[in-house]
């Protein structure tokens, strides 16, 4: 009887051996996600820097950058139902936002991502295996582009802002930031094509041209006149781009990265659809019989009035969309919540699918001719600075500036800025930049305080890093 | 060898015949509860050849000394051995197996007899399961036990949502472990209840610990119904019952409803004055709801021999939901044998568990619809619309007729409930086959080694038809078919113009464990030793999905063919397999006691898990203790003779929890439309693209260490028993799902350790039951549980992540040290604006009116915002009570159970979440609105704001009374054990709570960030009435 419990004693045992070798038991490979180490075999670099460019689709752009781009300023209301808050439109509206207002938080967290994405996809093409040099030369230029233009959006935002790569919590200052962006766009300039050079298939990423005008932008707002003056004509001269006829047309598909067009976010409707998130269903006319939208971020009567006051009614016709209005495709846009709409984010294709076609127009060439102008005019060129703000009115059948006294053109040229670019996402950036919120501000009905000059950290960020400056004021 | 052996045997015999004087001894041998008479028995002296068997009258005669020892044995009857002595007679009463199981636990590689116990562990046997019909027997349970909390809904086919002990963790993984029949399952909804013999949950870290890393949550132990040697049984068991909402909420009706938009308008200052007399004055709630009916039908067969014991079962279970169309139908078939060789010494068990549902599930969100949509509009339109809150802007009459120049608007975007049950066209089908064998072969009386090895296999498949051109054409009366046709060509490749999409998806998962042990269990002189040594190979989520989308398909059914989808739109798939999740284990168990009184329980478990692969070590260990004394063994109790019996139980272990994703650093990617991807091309092509995701930390798994104190008593002949218990659960190592810094690289969750989670409390547990007559017994019980939820030491920059989204930008809850695992987070309501000075001279948020809720500065910084938020209690109850009482008078039998909890917080979202202004409100709310300065301090006006606050957040105590039954049994028809009993079961017959919604039970789906505790689109309570009948032949 002992014999066979041992024989059996040991054949429990040989099993319990058996299973020594579980660490291969439980040495499981991953199948749906694919582990970083197995990166090198699987992805390009231009993949990450796919990943770059994506930021620019997500549902951010759709909601939460409205709020801290127009729906703030003077140009527009936040629309809705009265009763539709819109997470936190209603006090970004009335301008009584604090540091806890969810958009804030919400586009800063989304710039630093896509700013780290670029870092990541600039350290991963540097690190591969690639035999084209000039090739890797570009994603990186690409992704140095992309990181820019995010930093931009934060510097502009927020003033002092800590530098990801450096310090998450040490709050760099303003020209340090800049001095980071100016490097970023140089590399760019130096080693992205012209957008005529790309293939078709790449049509949408970042140019030299795209590069060139930013750099113009960065230098505006830190007013180094003759840069900004220098890089704009070079773009208007470079022989890549020209001015739509139709400015009606600027934001319709039809004229997507057209002539005009600099740096779009690009967007697609049809199946399989992949657009910027929300952006024209969030603003698109609610109720009534069209009924394709949340209906936020509407024109404000201020704008309206400003455009009227200018009988700039081309602008003001393809700016906004009118309760009544029968649009340029047929639909007819009748009796709806709000009097007005945001035309620039309408589309046609789009009935209210959540995948919008519609590209946003980030930079266009109407644009650098108004940079061009205002740093002319700063660098006392009025001639110069005429030809180019006039360029502009000229296309909108309105009658020439002629007035060369520098303060009145700067007025003038500020006022044109408001019009070509309404809701283009440039109206409050512009009113701290060139310090007309406080005036424009309180005109519109809105208390403008000297804190408003700054967004607030927000709060979020703040209780993750509570080392971390608040702006004063918030 | 075998020689040897048997050489060895036959030497010991012939010494023992040596000794002894041999003398007749007779005797009968009867079952111990009916006295009838055991033909048949096996009469054998111990250590010796030979024996006899009892006659047909139960009697025997057989030869024996007065030192030896007559072993009766009998299949299906206890064994049981008696001294000779100077006796010539010996009477002897067999206890049925059935009898003597009521006293065992099952704890895991093992039984336990219950006063052998040293942990705390809840056991409800087959007859209280049935006696609660449910789809899923964890349902039945609720009220049971004390410590489990089950949130159940009564949508056909939910899951109930158990917590054993307190939710212990912020993980995706709360549930308990369930373990049938030695395998381990997700829930217990595949299984008919009725072919449940006993649930054991394993509270106390010293009784689950031998579960290792999967037990922190508590595990269920599940025993299913075996076939008996000796018995044949058919059993035949159906109910059907009829289901209807409980507590059915007031709604405005047309009239109130006109007075609060339009009061609402003018407070808003802009907008079109509804006019007094409209055409409908619709009830939602009486359109959409229908009778629930349930149906369940069950047949069983079991018996036994010395060969085989066989349990056969076949079950259908059907259920019609209160929404038109929601219907789940189970089919369930169970076979459990057990084949028995060499006198039942090597015993293989077989069980086989197959199931196949079907259901055709309705969304919750027409609760919400009916709700909130205005009875202004009718359910069809005059021109066969489906009805929409559509109304005149100029008339401000509600429907789609106007004159020219008038306008159109929407009162609200709420859809209409009876179109969205009506469009909802989607089918579920799962097949799923579980089975394991389990070979047990008893190497010598105190030696035993188990073996089992055993698989689930689940298919499922569902099918998802929207027609989307239907859709568009009621969104709105006036829409016609020919815009659409327009939009249709003038958007080719527009998914959203399609007439119709069709979705197919399949799934497919399997699980595995291989486990075998040994198992010493010998008595010496009083010292008593169970052992028990082990090892275990699980494997998991070995699955895969693949499902694939077509648009434009044929409208008629039979064609729904992905195949047959036009090819105007891109037909999309999807397939992935998942990473599988690998258990290695081994595990022991010494369980001593000496003479009944003192007992000693270690346990030892060692888990290795694929999960943590970026830490490089998969192992850990997992030991637990536990102590009892029976004080009335005791020389000294024997004077307390009201105190009948009294164990003092203490227990410490370890539990883990792993259940969280392979833990890799990853690269990120994905089809379709997300922020990896992009469009270039003047075709704007779709363009794949990736990012790097956050780097997986080395993240080992929780570890819960828990104590626990416990006594069990019993006095007055028995009558009153009761168990005292309390317990100090710490999860020492809490795995977050943790947000990155805001500016930092990277934006996906990373896991990380990143705090503590105490739970502790007490559980009361007391019962009586007397047996006043033959004709008449009766017995209560009631149980209690207090449960405090707490998180602690939460590392700095991991506090703070938001949820209990309201889907309208408002979020209620966060997580925060200190505070129960997501608490409650919101503004104070701090009563009402009456006037515009009020609001110029305090703080106040966004630009509120006189009649909005005012919210507190608690800062005091003179503004009101996220600072101002504070924490407001948990949506778990930190108390759970139940109560069941049962009375027996000849033939009928009565029982009544109830089941509470207290101190939980429910938000009434349906109440607050207001988006339009056009929302329809409850007639409490109406009449309870402010109406002007002065008016009431504590409830809104028609015009308000749709902030998340205390004012929407009520007590979630409630009191149930779960079940009521009545029943008559027609005993002993043509065989003593044929009978016949006739019941009716009111469940859920009345409900006290202060809770102004439906349903304070709102189990969500379970996860503490989401929607648990918050009523939006919740399925309502409802009132059961069951009509069954149990044949027993």
């Amino acid at each position: 009887m002992k014999l066979r419990n041992l024989n059996i004693t040991l054949l429990f045992a040989a099993g319990l051996l058996m299973t020594s070798c579980a660490e291969d038991f439980l040495d499981v490979p991953s199948q749906e996600k694919v582990e970083a180490e197995h990166s090198d075999e699987n992805y390009h670099p231009e993949a990450l820097v796919n990943g770059v460019y994506g930021m620019f689709t997500d549902w951010n752009y759709g909601f939460a950058f409205l709020g801290i781009t127009e729906i703030i300023s003077d140009n527009a209301n936040k629309g809705s139902s009265p009763t539709d808050t819109g997470t936190d439109k209603d006090i970004l509206d009335a301008l009584t936002h604090t540091s806890t207002a969810a958009s804030f938080s919400s586009m800063w967290e989304h710039w630093y991502k896509s700013i780290g994405r670029a870092t990541e996809a600039i350290t991963y093409a540097e690190g591969y295996e690639m035999s084209d040099e000039s090739y890797r030369q570009r994603l990186i230029a690409e992704a140095r582009f992309l990181r820019a233009l995010n930093y931009f959006y934060l510097v502009r935002g927020w003033g002092d802002i800590p530098i990801q790569e450096v310090d998450l919590i040490q709050r760099a200052p303003v020209n340090e930031v800049y001095d980071y962006i100016e490097a970023d766009l140089n590399f760019a300039i130096d080693n992205l094509p012209l957008k005529s050079a790309y293939a078709a298939k790449d049509l949408g990423r970042a140019t030299k041209g795209a590069a060139q005008a930013l750099l113009a932008k960065v230098f505006l707002y830190q007013k180094e006149w003759q840069q900004a003056y220098d890089l704009a004509q070079a773009v208007m001269t470079s022989g890549e781009y020209a001015l739509e006829a139709d400015y009606a047309t600027l934001w319709r598909s039809s004229t997507e990265n057209g002539s005009e067009s600099i740096f779009e976010f690009q967007a697609r409707g049809e199946s399989i659809a992949h657009g910027v998130r929300q952006y024209s269903q969030t603003q698109g006319p609610r109720g009534g019989t069209a009924g394709i939208g949340w209906g936020f971020n509407v024109p404000s009567d201020n704008l309206l009035e400003a455009f009227e006051a200018e009988n700039d009614e081309i602008r003001r016709d393809a700016t906004i969309i009118f309760r009544g209005e029968t649009l340029y495709d047929g639909r007819e846009i009748f009796n709806t919540e709000n009097p007005m709409y945001n035309e620039k984010a309408y589309s046609s294709a789009n009935g209210g699918a959540d995948n919008t076609d519609k590209n946003i127009r980030y930079l266009r060439l109407g644009e650098l001719y108004l940079i061009k102008a205002e740093a002319a005019n700063e660098l006392g060129n009025s001639s110069e600075a005429l030809n180019a703000l006039n360029a502009i009115r000229t296309r909108v059948e309105l009658p020439e500036v002629t007035s060369s006294d520098q303060t009145a053109l700067r007025a003038a040229i500020w006022k044109e800025r408001r019009l070509e670019l309404a809701f283009e996402h440039d109206r409050w950036f512009d009113l701290v930049r060139t310090k007309q919120a406080e005036t424009a501000m309180p005109a519109a009905g809105k208390n403008f305080q000297q804190k408003h000059y700054l967004f607030p950290i927000p709060n979020n960020q703040l209780i993750q890093t509570p080392e971390m400056q608040q702006n004063p004021g918030w | 060898m075998r020689n040897l052996f048997t050489l060895a045997l036959a030497s010991l015999f012939s010494i023992s015949l040596i000794y002894g004087q041999s003398k007749t001894v007779t005797g009968s041998v009867k079952d111990s509860q009916t006295l009838l008479a055991l033909p048949g028995v096996s009469v054998t002296i111990s250590g010796k050849a030979g024996g006899t068997q009892t006659d047909e009258a139960g009697r025997f005669t057989v030869e024996a000394a007065p030192t030896d020892s007559l072993i009766f044995s009998f299949v299906g009857y206890q064994r049981q051995t008696r001294a000779v002595g100077s006796d010539s007679e010996v009477n002897v009463f067999l206890d049925d197996q059935n009898q003597a199981l009521e006293e065992v636990v099952v704890v895991g590689y093992g039984t336990v007899r219950k006063v052998d116990l040293t942990g705390s562990i809840g056991s409800v046997k087959s007859d209280e399961i049935v006696k609660q019909p449910a789809m899923s027997a964890m349902q039945s349970v609720q009220g049971k036990v004390a410590g489990l909390n089950i949130t159940a809904s009564e949508a056909p086919g939910s899951t109930p949502q158990v917590l054993v002990r307190g939710l212990g963790t912020a993980l995706g993984g709360r549930d308990p472990l369930y373990i049938v029949d030695g395998f381990p399952t997700d829930n217990l909804n595949s299984i008919n209840p009725s072919d449940i013999e006993s649930i054991d949950v394993l509270k106390d870290a010293s009784s689950a610990s031998i579960y290792g890393v999967r037990a922190a949550n508590g595990v269920i132990m599940v025993t299913t119904k075996k076939g008996r040697a000796g018995s044949v049984k058919i059993g035949y068991e159906s109910y059907v019952g009829m289901k209807n909402m409980l507590n059915k909420v007031k709604m405005a009706d047309a009239s109130q409803y006109v007075n609060y938009y339009n009061e609402n308008i003018q407070g808003i200052g802009q907008g079109t004055q509804l006019a007094g007399d409209q055409r409908h004055n619709t009830d939602w709630f009486n359109e959409l709801l229908g009778t629930g009916t349930v149906y369940n039908n069950s047949v069983n067969l079991s018996g036994g021999s010395e060969i085989v014991d066989y349990y056969v079962s076949a079950t259908n279970f059907t259920e019609n939901g209160l929404l038109d169309g929601s219907r789940f139908v189970r089919n369930t078939i169970r076979n459990n044998n057990t084949y028995k060789f060499l006198d039942s010494r090597l015993k293989f068990m077989q069980n086989l568990n197959l199931s196949f549902n079907n259901s055709t599930p309705k969304p919750y969100g027409s609760f919400n619809e009916a709700y909130r949509q205005t009875p202004l509009a009718p359910v069809l339109f005059d021109n066969g619309r489906y009805g929409t809150s559509i109304y005149n802007t100029t008339t401000g009459m509600a429907g789609y007729e106007f004159g020219q120049n008038e306008g159109t608007g929407n009162l609200n975007s709420i859809g209409n409930p009876v179109y969205s049950v009506l469009r909802n066209n989607e089918r579920r089908q799962s097949t799923r086959i579980q089975g394991g064998i389990e070979g047990e072969f008893q190497i010598t009386d105190y030696l035993k080694v188990n073996s089992r090895i055993g698989g689930t296999k689940v298919y499922e498949n569902g099918r998802v038809f929207t027609d989307i051109r239907d859709a568009w054409l009621n969104g709105n009366p006036l829409r016609t078919n020919a815009e659409f046709d327009k939009l249709k060509n003038d958007n080719p490749n527009v998914t959203g113009y399609a007439d119709n999409s069709l979705m197919y998806s399949k799934t497919e998962n399997f699980r595995w464990q291989w486990e075998s042990f040994l198992t010493f269990d010998k008595n010496f002189n009083g010292h008593h030793v169970n052992a028990v040594v082990g090892f275990s190979r699980d494997k998991t989520g070995i699955s895969n999905t693949i499902s694939g989308t077509g648009y434009d398909v044929l409208p008629q059914e039979q064609y729904w063919n992905i195949d047959l989808a036009s090819l105007d739109y891109n037909k999309v798939l999807n397939q992935k397999f998942f990473t599988p999740t690998a258990l290695a284990s081994y595990f022991g168990r010494v369980q001593y006691n000496y003479n009944s009184t003192y007992y000693a329980t270690a346990t030892f478990r060692r888990d290795g898990s694929s999960v943590f692969k970026s830490t490089g070590n998969y192992f850990d260990n997992f030991p637990s203790f536990g102590l009892g004394w029976t004080v009335t063994n005791e020389e000294f109790m024997s004077d307390f003779t009201a105190l009948n019996f009294l164990k003092l139980r203490a227990n410490w272990g370890v539990l883990g929890n792993q259940d969280i994703p392979l833990n890799v650093s990853q690269i990120l990617s994905a089809d379709g439309s997300s922020n990896y991807n992009y469009i270039f091309g003047p075709g704007q092509n779709l363009v794949l693209g990736a990012a790097f995701g956050s780097p997986a930390l080395p993240v080992f798994w929780e570890r819960t260490e828990e104590t626990g104190f416990g006594l069990d008593f019993e006095m007055f002949d028995r009558k009153l028993s009761g168990s005292i218990d309390y317990y100090n659960k710490l999860n020492t190592n809490v795995i977050m799902n943790v947000q990155p810094v805001l500016n930092s690289a990277y934006s996906t969750n990373f896991f990380d350790h990143g705090g503590k989670v105490r739970n502790n409390g007490i559980e009361v547990v007391l019962n009586w039951r007397n047996a006043v007559s033959e004709d008449f017994n009766y017995n209560i019980g009631v149980n209690y549980a207090y449960n405090h939820n707490e998180l602690t030491d939460v590392k700095p920059a991991y506090d703070g992540m938001t949820g209990g989204s309201l889907s309208n930008g408002q979020i209620t809850k966060r997580i925060m040290g200190g505070q129960p695992i997501y608490g409650w987070w919101m503004w104070e309501a701090d009563g009402v604006w009456q006037n515009n000075e009020e609001i110029a001279d305090n703080a106040a948020y966004g630009s509120p009116r006189p009649g909005h809720l005012r919210y507190k500065d608690q800062n005091e910084d003179g503004v009101i915002d996220d600072r101002d938020k504070v924490f407001m209690g948990s949506f778990m109850p930190s108390s759970t009570y139940g109560f069941t009482l049962g009375i027996n008078y000849k033939a009928l039998d009565f029982s009544m159970a109830g089941y509470g909890v207290a101190g939980n917080k429910i938000y009434n979202a349906l109440k607050g979440v207001r988006i339009d202004g056009g929302e329809n409100i409850s007639t409490d709310t109406y009449n309870n609105r402010w109406t002007g300065e002065g008016s009431t301090n504590l409830h809104p006006g028609a015009d308000r704001d749709s902030y998340a606050s205390s004012y929407y957040l009520e007590a979630g105590d409630y009191f149930r009374i779960n079940n009521i039954t009545l029943g008559y049994t027609f005993k002993q028809l043509y065989s003593p054990s044929s009978n016949i009993r006739l019941y009716v079961t009111a469940q859920n017959p009345f409900m006290f709570t202060k809770y102004s919604g439906f349903s304070p039970e709102i189990p969500g789906d379970g996860n503490p960030q989401l929607t648990s505790g918050i009523e939006l689109s919740a399925y309502p309570t409802t009132r059961n009435f069951l009509f069954g009948i149990n044949v027993q032949f």
